[in-house]
This record gives C-alpha cells, sequence and structure tokens, in this order.
C-alpha cells in the first residue's frame, strides 16, 4: 500500500455509515533549472502532497482539501467536507462513478528523469542556451532557457469501489530568443515535452526559438489585405484551446457552449477532425484513468466537419444521459473534478507546412496569435484576435508583420479551412498540424 | 505546527542549514493559507470548498543564482532537509552562519473587521444565492445563466532571512464575483464584475448583491444590442477603471526589473527619459490600505511602498524584488511577490494606476468626433521586448460627434506601449479601480489596475465591421 493509497484509505476510514465519500491524494516531486547567459539563474526541488475529499450526500456536494494532512487533519478534512455538502444544492446528477476495470498505460512513467542527477539536468538546460544562440547570429540573447520535470502520482479509492493509482513523469524544454536588429527586438518561443530528458531534442528546441525570433526582424504593419491564412501548429493549438472550452457537456449544460443542439450537423470544413484520446502516448495527457478514476477512452469530436460529441464526466453524462468518457479534470487535490480534454487533438493530414504554403500561393503563415484570453469568445463565438507571422508569395524572403488582426466567428474559421497538415504538434493539452484556412481579411493599416 | 508558531532556534538552524554550501543570502518564506469559495451557476451552489495549504519556501542566493526548494512540512527536520537540498544546488564549501533574527514591528496595512473564518458558511452561501437571484430579477428573460462566486483567502506568512530579517503579515482577503450571460436571438453576451479588498467579511457590505449584479447583467444587456466593431486606426477614449488593464498590461509589465535585467523590455534602461505625454504619470502603491493588491511587507519582507513610474510622461522608476534591486543597482520597492510557498518571488505589480489629471471627462468625450469608447477590457496580451500589445474589448461603444452611441462588440486595441503613452492627448479627473488576477511566469497574484478617463489620439482597432 503507498503513502497516498493510505491517506486515502484513512479519508474512507473515516465515512459515516453508507456515505458516498471519494479521497483523492497526489504527490509530486518537481525539478526546474532556468539558465540565463550561461549561469543558473535558478534552480527549484521540492516535494508536495495533499489530499482532496469530496462527499456527495443526497445529491449534494461538498469539498475539503489539505495539505499533507496528519491522521487527525484526514478526519478535520472529511468533517469539514460533510458540513459543506449540507450546504450545497441537490443534484441527481451528482454521484460518484462505478469501478470500472482500468488498463494500465504503460510508458507514461519512464525511470529516467528520476536517475538523472541535478547536475545532468543543470547541464540540459546550458546546452539549450547555448544552442539556441549558436543557431542564428542574430540571437543576441535568449530571455531564458528553462529544463523542468515532475514525476507525480496520483491514487483515487471511493466509498463505491473505485481504487486506482498511477505514477507518470513528465519533462520538458523551454526556450524564448532574443534578436536584435539595430534598436529592434523580437522574441522567439520553442518548447520539447518528453517523458525522458534523452528524448527532449534540444538542438530543434533552440533552432526553432531562434528562427522564429530572427525572422520577425523587420516586422512592419502591412496593408489590409484578404488572403488565405495559414496558422502554424502553435497558433493552431491555442485556437484549438478555445473551441475546446465548448466541446466540454458542462458548457452545453450551462450555455455556454456555441455547438450545443449541433450534434450530427457539419460544424467545420470536411477534412477537420477533432478527437480526444486519453491514451494517445504522444500526447502529454496521457493516463489511464481521469481524475473520477474513470478509464480514459478516444472520443471523436468533430468527425470529417460533422460534431459527433462532447466530453463527459461522471456529473454531465449522468445529466444528459449517456456515459462519462473519462474526461475529469481538475487542477489538483484543492478542485472538485469538472471536465477538461486530455489529449485534444487535430488529426493530421498528408502535406508539410512547406507543402501548405505551395498550395496557397500569397498567404499569411499566422505564428502567434494575440489576445486569444480576450479576442476570442467560446460563448458567442466571437473571434478577434492580434496576429504576428509570415506573408509567403513564392518568393524566399517572406515579409514578417506585426500589429495586424484577423477577425470573425470560430463557425466561419472552422468551415473556411481548406486543408490540414501533417506536421501535428502537442501544446498541454491540445495538438495540431499547421491549418490552411481560405481567405480572411488580415487586418492592418 | 503552523507558519508564525515556527522559533527563532528553527528558523536560524534552517538559514544556517541553507547556507552550508557558501550561499550570500538565505532566505525562508513560511505561510498557511486557509480558503474558502462558494460556487453557484445554474442557480446550484455547486461547490462549497475549505482547505488548507501551508508549507514553506527556502532559497540561497549567490551572485545571479538561486537555488529553492520547498516542502509542505513545517517541523524543524523537513525544513532542515529542504535548506539542504536548496543548499546542494549551490556547489562550494565555504560556511557562513546566519546572523541574529530582529523581530519588525508587525504593520497592520489592512485591517480586518470581521475575519471570515469565523463567519458561518451559510451566510455565505446566501449571498451567492442573493446575487443571482439579483441578476435574474434585474436582467429578466434575456439572461440565460448567472455564475456568482465568494472567495476568501487567509494568508499568514513569515519571511525570515540571513541578514536576520523576521517578518509576519496576514494577508486576509475577499472578493465576490458574478458573470451573467444574455441572449437575444443569435446573438450572445457576457457581463463580468468582481470587486475584492484585502479586507474580511465586511468587504461584502460595501457590495450588496444587487449592486454586484447589476454591474454585470448591464454590461451583458447592453452589449447584446452590439453591432460589429469598426477596424482602423481612430482616436480611442478609455473609461475610468477598465482602461487600467492597458496601463497594467503595456506599461506596467515592461517596468518589473526582471524584464529589464534581461534585456526584454522596450522600458529597459530608459529612466529619466520623456517617454509619454506630459500628461501621464503612474504609480505603483503596494501600501494603499485596504486595496485588493496591497500587503504590509512584500513577499521577501521589504516594506510595501509607492513608486513613481512616470511623471509628467518620464520614465521614473522600475518595480524590483530584491534580486533584481541588486543586479541593477536599483532600490528595493516592495514588489517582490509570490503565488505561494512554492514558487520564487518575482517583480510584480501591486495596485497600479494612471493618476488623475485636470481635464473634464464630458469634455474629453465632447472633443472627440468620431472614435471609439474602450469601458471594459477582457484582459490581453503584450510583448515585453517589442512593447506591441493587443487587448480585447468587452465593452465598447462609437464615439459620434462627441456622444456615445452605439455599443461594438468584437473590438481590440492593437498597438505599441511607449507609442500609446506618447499619443495620450487627455487624461480626465475622475478615477476608478478594478481588480484582477495577474499571471505571469505561471504566478497568479492579486493587483488592482486605476485609471481615469483617459484618450489616445490615434491606436489601430482591430474589428470586424
Amino acid at each position: 500500500m503507498s503513502d497516498l493509497d493510505a491517506l486515502c484509505r484513512a479519508a474512507l476510514d473515516a465515512a459515516a455509515g453508507d456515505e458516498h465519500l471519494e479521497a483523492y491524494a497526489e504527490w509530486g516531486r518537481k525539478t526546474d533549472v532556468k539558465v540565463y547567459d550561461g549561469r543558473v539563474e535558478s534552480l527549484t526541488s521540492a516535494e508536495a502532497r495533499g489530499l482532496g475529499v469530496r462527499i456527495i450526500d443526497g445529491g449534494r456536494v461538498g469539498y475539503a482539501y489539505a495539505a499533507d494532512p496528519d491522521p487527525d487533519e484526514v478526519r478535520a478534512v472529511v468533517e469539514q467536507a460533510r458540513a459543506n455538502a449540507v450546504l450545497g444544492s441537490a443534484d441527481d446528477g451528482n454521484v460518484l462513478p462505478e469501478p470500472e476495470p482500468i488498463e494500465p498505460l504503460d510508458g507514461i512513467y519512464l525511470p529516467q528523469i528520476a536517475a538523472t542527477s541535478t547536475d545532468a539536468k543543470v547541464a540540459l538546460a546550458l546546452e539549450l542556451e547555448r544552442l539556441t544562440r549558436a543557431a542564428d547570429p542574430r540571437v543576441t540573447g535568449v530571455e531564458e532557457a528553462q529544463y523542468g520535470d515532475s514525476i507525480s502520482r496520483v491514487a483515487i479509492r471511493s466509498t463505491r469501489g473505485v481504487a486506482a493509482e498511477v505514477e507518470r513523469g513528465d519533462c520538458w524544454a523551454v526556450v524564448s530568443a532574443l534578436a536584435n536588429q539595430g534598436d529592434e527586438t523580437q522574441t522567439g518561443f520553442s518548447f520539447e515535452l518528453a517523458r525522458a530528458p534523452e528524448h527532449l531534442n534540444l538542438a530543434r528546441c533552440g533552432t526553432e526559438a531562434a528562427t522564429r525570433a530572427s525572422r520577425m526582424l523587420g516586422a512592419r504593419k502591412p496593408a489590409t489585405e484578404k488572403m488565405p491564412v495559414l496558422l502554424d501548429p502553435y497558433a493552431a493549438a491555442s485556437f484549438l484551446g478555445v473551441l475546446a472550452a465548448g466541446l466540454t457537456a458542462e458548457a452545453v449544460l450551462k450555455g455556454r457552449s456555441l455547438f450545443a443542439g449541433k450534434e450530427g450537423a457539419a460544424v467545420a470544413a470536411g477534412v477537420f477532425t477533432l478527437v480526444d484520446d486519453g491514451r494517445e502516448l504522444k500526447g502529454p495527457g496521457a493516463s489511464p484513468f481521469d481524475d473520477e478514476g474513470v478509464p480514459t477512452r478516444r472520443t471523436p469530436l468533430i468527425e470529417a466537419g460533422v460534431l459527433r460529441g462532447f466530453l463527459h464526466n461522471t456529473y454531465t453524462a449522468r445529466r444528459m444521459g449517456g456515459h462519462s468518457t473519462g474526461n475529469a479534470g481538475r487542477a489538483g487535490f484543492k478542485s472538485t473534478p469538472g471536465v477538461g480534454p486530455s489529449n485534444l487533438f487535430v488529426a493530421p493530414g498528408s502535406l508539410d507546412q512547406a507543402g501548405l504554403l505551395g498550395k496557397a500561393g500569397r498567404a499569411l503563415l499566422v505564428q502567434d496569435l494575440i489576445g486569444v484570453h480576450s479576442g476570442a469568445n467560446p460563448i458567442s463565438g466571437d473571434f478577434s484576435v492580434g496576429v504576428t507571422g509570415l506573408v509567403h508569395d513564392g518568393g524566399a524572403d517572406p515579409m514578417p508583420i506585426r500589429e495586424a488582426a484577423i477577425a470573425g466567428t470560430i463557425l466561419q474559421i472552422l468551415g473556411a479551412i481548406t486543408d490540414v497538415g501533417s506536421d501535428l504538434r502537442f501544446f498541454g493539452s491540445t495538438g495540431s498540424p499547421t491549418l490552411l484556412i481560405g481567405e480572411m481579411t488580415v487586418a492592418g493599416s | 505546527m503552523t507558519a508564525w508558531d515556527l522559533d527563532d532556534g528553527v528558523l536560524r538552524a534552517v538559514l544556517s542549514a541553507a547556507l552550508a554550501t557558501g550561499g550570500e543570502f538565505a532566505e525562508i518564506f513560511a505561510e498557511d493559507r486557509d480558503s474558502t469559495s462558494v460556487r453557484l451557476e445554474d442557480r446550484k451552489v455547486e461547490e462549497l470548498v475549505s482547505g488548507r495549504d501551508r508549507g514553506a519556501g527556502i532559497r540561497v542566493v549567490k551572485g545571479e543564482s538561486t537555488a529553492f526548494a520547498f516542502t509542505n512540512r513545517l517541523d524543524r527536520d523537513a525544513l532542515i532537509d529542504a535548506a539542504k537540498a536548496a543548499a546542494a544546488g549551490l556547489s562550494d564549501q565555504r560556511r557562513v552562519d546566519a546572523t541574529d533574527l530582529r523581530r519588525e514591528r508587525e504593520t497592520i496595512l489592512n485591517p480586518v473587521a470581521i475575519d471570515p473564518r469565523d463567519v458561518p458558511a451559510d451566510r455565505k452561501v446566501a449571498y451567492v444565492v442573493a446575487v443571482d437571484d439579483a441578476a435574474r430579477a434585474e436582467g429578466g428573460s434575456e439572461i440565460r445563466q448567472v455564475i456568482a462566486s465568494y472567495a476568501e483567502g487567509a494568508q499568514r506568512v513569515l519571511i525570515a532571512n540571513s541578514e536576520g530579517l523576521l517578518v509576519r503579515d496576514n494577508r486576509t482577503r475577499t472578493r465576490v464575483s458574478c458573470q451573467v450571460v444574455a441572449a437575444r436571438g443569435d446573438v450572445i453576451q457576457t457581463g463580468y464584475h468582481s470587486p475584492g479588498a484585502s479586507a474580511g467579511f465586511e468587504h461584502l457590505d460595501a457590495y450588496p448583491p444587487a449592486a454586484v449584479a447589476a454591474v454585470a447583467v448591464r454590461q451583458a444587456i447592453v452589449m447584446l444590442g452590439s453591432v460589429p466593431a469598426p477596424a482602423g486606426e481612430m482616436p480611442v477614449v478609455l473609461a475610468p477603471g477598465g482602461g487600467g488593464v492597458l496601463f497594467h498590461e503595456a506599461c506596467g509589465h515592461g517596468l518589473e526589473a526582471d524584464l529589464c535585467h534581461k534585456h526584454a523590455s522596450v522600458y529597459r534602461d530608459r529612466a529619466g527619459e520623456k517617454i509619454g505625454s506630459e500628461l501621464v504619470s503612474g504609480v505603483d502603491e503596494g501600501n494603499l490600505p485596504g486595496s485588493w493588491g496591497s500587503f504590509a511587507f512584500d513577499d521577501e519582507g521589504t516594506p510595501s511602498q509607492r513608486t513613481m513610474l512616470f511623471e509628467d510622461g518620464v520614465l521614473t522608476g522600475y518595480l524590483t524584488d530584491r534580486i533584481r534591486a541588486r543586479a541593477m543597482s536599483l532600490k528595493q520597492s516592495g514588489n517582490g511577490r509570490r503565488q505561494s510557498y512554492a514558487h520564487l518571488p518575482i517583480p510584480r505589480m501591486t495596485n497600479s494606476s494612471i493618476l488623475p489629471g485636470r481635464d473634464d471627462p464630458d469634455e474629453i468625450l465632447r472633443g472627440t468626433k468620431k472614435g471609439l469608447y474602450a469601458k471594459s477590457f477582457g484582459g490581453g496580451q503584450v510583448n515585453t521586448a517589442t512593447g506591441d500589445f493587443v487587448f480585447g474589448l468587452t465593452e465598447a461603444y462609437l464615439i459620434e460627434n462627441g456622444t456615445i452611441t452605439t455599443p461594438v462588440r468584437g473590438a481590440n486595441l492593437i498597438g505599441n506601449g511607449p507609442d500609446i503613452l506618447a499619443r495620450i492627448d487627455a487624461v480626465g479627473r475622475d478615477f476608478e479601480v478594478w481588480w484582477g488576477v495577474c499571471g505571469k511566469d505561471a504566478q497568479s497574484v492579486p493587483v488592482t489596475t486605476g485609471m481615469p478617463t483617459v484618450r489616445i489620439a490615434k491606436i489601430t482597432v482591430g474589428g470586424t465591421g
């Protein structure tokens, strides 16, 4: 029995009678190295543990948590959750999930992170900084080069019989390059995710950050023009992040989804297929079960442009009469489970980015969407954001642009996608290849 | 064991262990945080969550390198282990001992009249239910959804360092919010209001449920009648309060010394230079009593203070933490903040504002023939290295012949921080505050922004109309 399972069992032992109680315990150890100018700027190493308890009493939910509780504190957490449940609103949808068999998911924990010394992790961050500087002569600095990793365990146990535990390891490299020309500075960002430090491609990461910074030097505000727009995987993934908010059943139930009532209808161009798959190992969100202990699976959301369904946790499935898709998610032991994507990604097509550019003719390749959190409204579907990127016109020297904007609605943009690239990449819980969108107005001066 | 119970002997032992490998400076930041939140949506009290977080972060600094470890145990052994883990991040063997601790006088900047932890939870639930009722009564049949919330946090911190500093601070904060979704035909719009304070439960007396709901409802309903925003360059009048987000994002972040130190700010090395219009004076004030972004001591134990950022358009100050102040020979401004014991302090804004000027706000509007009135910002994004920014407007109107007319949706402001500071041609004598949570380097801290009515002579508006 692990320490986490012992915490969960202690909480279950404090359950009263036939009370419905779920205990969620997590432990994490992380390392974070930031280097600047050839030396360590900060090195963080830490361990933390916590317990969250959810009690459902007659459809009312109460929740309480504590960081690293001792046995007395575990009992106090249970009592607090019980007291909180009294004041919640009764809702038939509030039930704990029934236990289901969980298929282990090999490969989400690799031993290399734990086996790598701190010195070696520092060396990785320094190497990333060096490679970034060396990648392009116009790179004059690196704002930050970072290596980080985390090993974490989660245990879930409930009075209904759920008992699940998983260990995972993740590591990442992040770099932000500064390129200079005269008094102009441009920044370029890149990152890599992996499950073992040796799988991080630092050279690719450094080169990409350097390229993304230096190719923007000389960027000007363009004249307003209609042209095809390509969202590179970074930009496309941030667009997907907005979609994701409307693809949860929680958003549908609460009148916050622009996709509500559109199941079976075409909501995007036929080239567009969007899937959530918690068992896809290429995605960083892979896990054998979700944050309620329900097994994860593959859920098609939009297939060839047609809306197929929504992401569910136990609550939304019960409210809407379906089965949880294993998409309960929480921000750690301090929060109750909501609904969110595991690995949400666009199924890749056949052309690489260069191929899409060749097909598009004169077109804007967007490398950053600016202001997505404010300019994109997942409820109304309004989408109006700033863009930076490069106008390609068949020649060798694309023109960098800044202070431009694109606007429309999310459904218009989805409907106008004419091709999907082969270059799928994951950024957190979302992943996308380059998306080619038909003509849009790129607003400048 | 709680943070405030840590005795001097333990603290000195921890600091000494942290310095065992030659660090020049060691610090322990310990905290206890009790939080309660209530969330109502869809007419149901969905969540009542209470919890306790606790832990300590120990950092060791040598030159410009920092090693950091944190733990959520506050017993002596766990703290010494964390101190050793931090010390291991630095390599030398020379040993320095921590000096005696001097207990700083506790300053009560943000008095708490009613400790929210002493208030029965049913009153907190009753408040959000009343907000929901008020919003639905006020907005009528066009209200599709109401999300009301209440949140309190009582954070007690203890900071001790190897220079002998020992500080305790009590930060109790309370915040309420109302978000409204309204619909008319195919148009869906939202409204939001969320006042917060460094205060106890008495904060709710200043913000009765109906008043909070009314602001959110008005915004959503007004925007239902909106038309797509125009695009192009035009004068923009920023409404008092919400417009401060623009100053926070486009100017404030670039004045945070960590970004300047790394050549990642367009404001680097420009103290004394006239950047903005002479009408612009800006300030950061962590010591505003009772304000949402205030504290008596920052998260490194430096007393909070008022820092002039711009005076009559001239750049006069930067926001620093301890490390950046040393590295750049700047004053420690009391802006070293961290989200929790699990984070390193970095320079952050507190309560930042553009100070009121002399113009009559009505005159500013009357003097604007054709433009945009920006009332509420949805947030934004800025590239601090270039100063380029984009901000979404959640509530905006056309200005026609000096009068606010049709509401517009989907508008963005696109520009450059130093450019727009220079293009400010009117500053009102009014002033309002907006409350927010600012994110930087994956750390969130409470902030406010303050702003009078301000006109920018010309800025690019991105819109769809």
